[in-house]
């Protein structure tokens, strides 16, 4: 996002719109008309969100978006949900995950979807961060989830290593999908805490399951047991699509 | 795409906030998705909800009904938030008799979630929950100011807005329910909860300073 040096009059009110928490702004003067101020957007902070320009509260129609070219371009594939992502066909940043199993089957008994959704809560995530936790999941052997934004990112499924040409973008976040086998679960939740000492940004992690025969959730127990965190909020399909994924 | 899931609060405050939503399986159901999407934001008006919106158009605060409904194409997400499963539980039992064939997800405290479901004669098919937050949480607002910038998983609605919205209130250049609108906007799809934005403004207002 840009601002336009000659409409600004230095307001500061689209900093409130800023995604960015604190500010990515700062203010420059007119060198021909010192009394005139404006508000200047740090590019390298900015992760092309757009919800400074949509809010509409510029009244001098100062803010605008420049054309961005590859690699910033990733940053507004990530970070604008209005932008329908090339790959999944669908608006914001994720993919249909368990929302549409029960007709996809992606989610199977006997296997766990998980996520880290980098840079989220309203952070911000560099794809070198991103990459990092990406080669730690690798190392665990994971399965990445193949219609996945940043897993079409990565030049090495089997590494995590993802194009060094995005490294330096900054996005507000990007979410890493992939399934594990059920018992690997301890292993992924100690995973997790190595790789939160290892960014430079906070993730939000997620877990889906298939639910059991009996109605029960297996994960509940492992996360009773090692007293983790377990949100008691959380979705749940219910099963009315059709058709229906045909289980064994 | 988990935008509903990070919804963070104590129990009392989180049992008003659930959000039926619905969208096509690419490659599976997608054809003649749209009119059964039509056909169930219609079914979910009818139950009065504080808010609701498609990711491809915008929430009903920003947009008019007709204008989110005309435009509701195959890749469209659409959703309703609603504040007591009492409706929920109405709004289950009569996805589940319209037979739509399109995939239904609630979100809400699991616990509710699962009562509403038997009322409505459905069992869930798949679950998820939220694992936490990790990393570095120096870096997070206060946690009053992420229960109200969270209701939007897409991270649209500021934690620096929630501080203007904290001032003007002080102010009272705004009202309670004028701020919980604002805040309301910028979450395009329609998921934040205005009502349960208003009660947790009620209540860290009093708690903020500010310098003036
Ligand atoms: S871009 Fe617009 S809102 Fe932002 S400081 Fe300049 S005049 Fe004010
Ligand atoms: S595009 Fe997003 S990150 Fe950039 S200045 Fe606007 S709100 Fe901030």
């Amino acid at each position: 996002m840009k601002i336009d040096a000659e409409k600004c009059v230095g307001c500061g009110k689209c900093a409130s719109y800023c995604t960015m928490r604190g500010s990515i702004m700062s203010f420059g003067r007119n060198p021909k008309n010192p009394a005139k101020i404006y508000a200047v957007i740090d590019e390298k902070e900015c992760v092309e969100c757009c919800v400074c320009l949509r809010s509409g509260v510029c009244q001098q129609e100062a803010l605008y978006q420049p054309e961005l070219s590859w690699p910033r371009i990733v940053r507004k594939n990530f970070s604008d949900p209005l932008k329908i992502h090339p790959e999944t066909r669908i608006p914001g940043r994720g993919t249909e995950e368990m929302k549409t199993n029960e007709v996809t089957g992606r989610f199977k008994r006997g296997f766990y979807g998980a996520a880290l959704e980098m840079g989220r809560p309203g952070v911000g995530a560099w794809f070198r961060d991103v990459e990092k936790a990406a080669m730690a999941l690798a190392s665990l052997g994971v399965a990445f989830e193949e219609n996945n934004p940043v897993t079409k990112l990565m030049t090495d499924r089997k590494t995590g290593q993802i194009n060094p040409e995005v490294l330096e973008e900054k996005v507000l976040s990007a979410i890493i999908e992939f399934l594990i086998p059920q018992e690997k679960l301890p292993t992924l939740l100690e995973a997790l805490k190595k790789i939160a000492e290892k960014i430079d940004t906070v993730f939000s992690g997620d877990i889906i399951s298939r639910v059991e025969k009996d109605g029960s959730i297996s994960y509940l127990k492992v996360f009773q047991e090692g007293s983790r965190f377990l949100s008691i909020t959380g979705k749940s399909n219910v099963g009315l699509g059709r058709p229906k994924y045909r289980e064994d | 795409m988990t935008h509903t899931l990070h919804r963070r609060g104590d129990r009392e405050n989180l049992s008003g906030d659930y959000i039926v939503f619905t969208m096509s399986a690419k490659g599976f159901n997608e054809e003649g998705s749209a009119e059964k999407m039509k056909k169930f934001l219609k079914i979910l008006l009818k139950y009065h909800p504080v808010n609701f919106g498609d990711m491809i158009t915008g929430n009903c605060y920003v947009k008019s009904a007709e204008e989110i409904w005309h435009n509701i194409n195959t890749t469209s997400i659409i959703h309703a938030v609603f504040t007591d499963e009492v409706t929920v539980s109405k709004i289950l039992r009569e996805l589940r008799a319209r037979d739509l064939g399109l995939s239904v997800v609630v979100t809400g405290i699991h616990e509710t979630t699962e009562e509403c479901c038997q009322e409505a004669g459905l069992q869930k098919h798949t679950v998820e929950h939220s694992m936490g937050i990790f990393g570095d949480l120096n870096r997070l607002p206060e946690e009053a100011v992420l229960q109200l910038s969270t209701m939007c998983g897409h991270a649209m609605v500021p934690a620096n807005l929630v501080l203007r919205m904290v001032k003007e209130i002080k102010k009272e250049k705004k009202s309670f329910q004028d701020a919980a609108l604002e805040l309301t906007k910028p979450c395009h799809c329609g998921i934040y909860n205005p009502a349960r934005a208003e009660k947790l403004l009620r209540r860290l207002v009093p708690l903020m300073t500010y310098d003036s």
